[in-house]
């Protein structure tokens, strides 16, 4: 039924673009095949997987500093309550803030490379990882720690045997969505900055008025995305089973 | 680590008594307890009940070393508490189970607390839950389990680490009545078996007499011990059909007596 269902999506998706494209809303607007043709295209010249390497690096760079940092940073931030109380106020800003404003700002301070898409992908993915694993720890039941006390477990273990476990779903789940703000951020600044990457050959396409090539990114892009997250969902599923 | 571990040889450890000494317990400006004495003897089965409010979960949590009391001492065995101890366990109204873990990993977490060995763990928990009645289900989450059979993984948590004194919150209060009736006949069988001091907080009158050797009824905010009643009731009393009797009867409604004046 949910297969169907997504198979029927998919086809309806693809003649709701195929008729867009013959309307046509604008001259430019490419049709699903043309669209297909240019990213065969791309892929076979190596444009495609060399930008998409050079996006990966950024990616895995800022995302993976994000959780390496966020997770222990939300940690501490839940168990000692001073540190939460005012790291919040600025979790709190960066949440609320168009993040994009501060790109030029990471251009200033780290020039036009790997590293400053990079930094962008951090500001981007960071504060939800912390938020999650900080709310995590806020939610642990106060009954298991007393369960554990009762035991005469030590600081240590309550952190490990309760604590941690207790806020592994929303640390995951924080995580998920981290990745997702992670690629907005990297899309984001190589379309605002960098002369290389996925957000590069979108952006040079465009002012060469190859819009199929163009779109043709675009689609790589969200493929790769959505990839990504959903090789997350399963890891996370498969730590979270005693869930279902 | 070996060495903390309580009763190396599972099954020796003997009860122990607690007495508890004139403890009064303030949260902020409410009074919970005001000069408490109780006595429970070695390998005693003894109920605190009374109003709610009257704070003898309180209490029980101050025997345990989980809640600090203000005024007074409690001693179990030698020790004065001061904190938990590994001489005694805690059974919660509302199981207090660990929802990622299996019924079997559940049960040996007391001991992983307490550094026993893999090996030994796996062993004693499988022990523990085939004691309780839950054989078979070792690899279930406490999800999939009746709040009954729940509240069996946490006593055999308790049980697990082979305490000497068993301190019982409410634990068939959220237990259907059928489930509970069988479970207290279980809970008796056990406990003829391996005596252990147990103090049992409960608003059952019935289940406070079915169980106990002697009943303690504590007074409404402040709480205080208003009268302590001794349950003369035949062990063993699991098998035969002593809340049937006029004698349970006439306990029963002794010690609603003594509630109804305490409402």
């Amino acid at each position: 039924m949910v297969l169907a269902l997504r198979a029927a999506s998919v086809v309806a998706f693809l003649l709701l673009w195929e008729w867009a494209a013959r309307v046509p809303i604008s001259f430019a607007f490419p049709s699903p095949g043309a669209t297909l043709a240019a990213l065969v295209a791309l892929v076979r010249s190596g444009a495609l997987p060399a930008a998409t390497l050079i996006s990966l690096q950024s990616l895995l760079l800022g995302f993976g500093a994000a959780v390496l940092i966020g997770v222990p940073l939300g940690l501490v931030m839940g168990v000692v309550r001073p540190v939460g109380r005012v790291g919040r106020v600025y979790l709190d800003l960066l949440i609320a803030l168009p993040t994009a404003a501060l790109v030029p700002l990471v251009i200033l301070s780290f020039g036009i490379n790997v590293l400053s898409s990079a930094v962008i992908v951090f500001v981007f993915s960071a504060p939800f990882v912390i938020m999650n694993a900080y709310g995590g720890v806020r939610d642990v039941r106060p009954r298991l720690v007393e369960m554990a006390r009762a035991f005469d477990a030590s600081w240590g273990q309550l952190f490990t045997r309760i604590v941690l476990p207790s806020a592994l779903p929303m640390i995951l789940a924080g995580i998920r969505y981290a990745l997702s703000r992670a690629f907005v951020g990297l899309i984001v600044a190589e379309l605002l900055l960098s002369p290389f990457g996925l957000g590069r050959l979108i952006m040079s396409s465009r002012s060469m008025f190859e819009h199929d090539r163009m779109f043709a990114t675009v689609l790589w892009t969200l493929l790769f995305a959505g990839t990504a997250l959903a090789a997350v969902a399963r890891v996370e599923a498969r730590l979270l089973r005693w869930r279902a | 680590m070996a060495a903390r571990e309580p009763g190396a040889a599972a099954g020796t450890a003997a009860p122990l008594p607690i007495t508890v000494e004139a403890v009064s317990k303030a949260f902020g400006a409410v009074q919970a307890l005001v000069d408490v004495d109780v006595r429970v003897r070695a390998g005693e089965f003894l109920s605190l009940i009374g109003p709610s409010g009257c704070g003898k979960t309180t209490l029980l949590k101050i025997m345990a070393g989980l809640v600090p009391a203000d005024r007074g001492r409690v001693t179990i065995g030698e020790r004065v508490v001061t904190g938990p101890g590994q001489e005694c366990s805690v059974v919660f109204q509302d199981f207090a189970l660990l929802p990622w873990a299996t019924a079997q990993r559940n049960v040996e977490f007391g001991l992983l607390l307490r550094g026993v060995d893999p090996a030994a763990r796996a062993a004693r928990a499988r022990g523990a839950i085939a004691k309780v009645g839950l054989g078979g289900f070792e690899n279930a989450y406490p999800a999939q389990l009746s709040g009954g059979m729940q509240q069996r993984v946490g006593l055999a948590r308790a049980l697990a680490v082979n305490p000497r004194v068993l301190l019982m919150d409410e634990p068939f209060a959220s237990i259907d009545e059928q489930t509970r009736r069988v479970f207290q006949d279980d809970l008796l069988g056990l406990w003829s078996q391996e005596r252990k001091t147990v103090v049992l907080v409960t608003h059952s009158m019935e289940e406070a007499i079915y169980l106990s050797d002697r009943v303690v009824v504590l007074s409404p905010r402040p709480g205080r011990v208003h009268q302590t009643l001794d349950v003369p009731l035949p062990r063993p009393r699991e098998a035969g059909d002593v809340r049937a009797t006029a004698e349970f009867a006439r306990l029963v409604d002794g010690l609603w007596k003594v509630l109804r004046k305490l409402q």
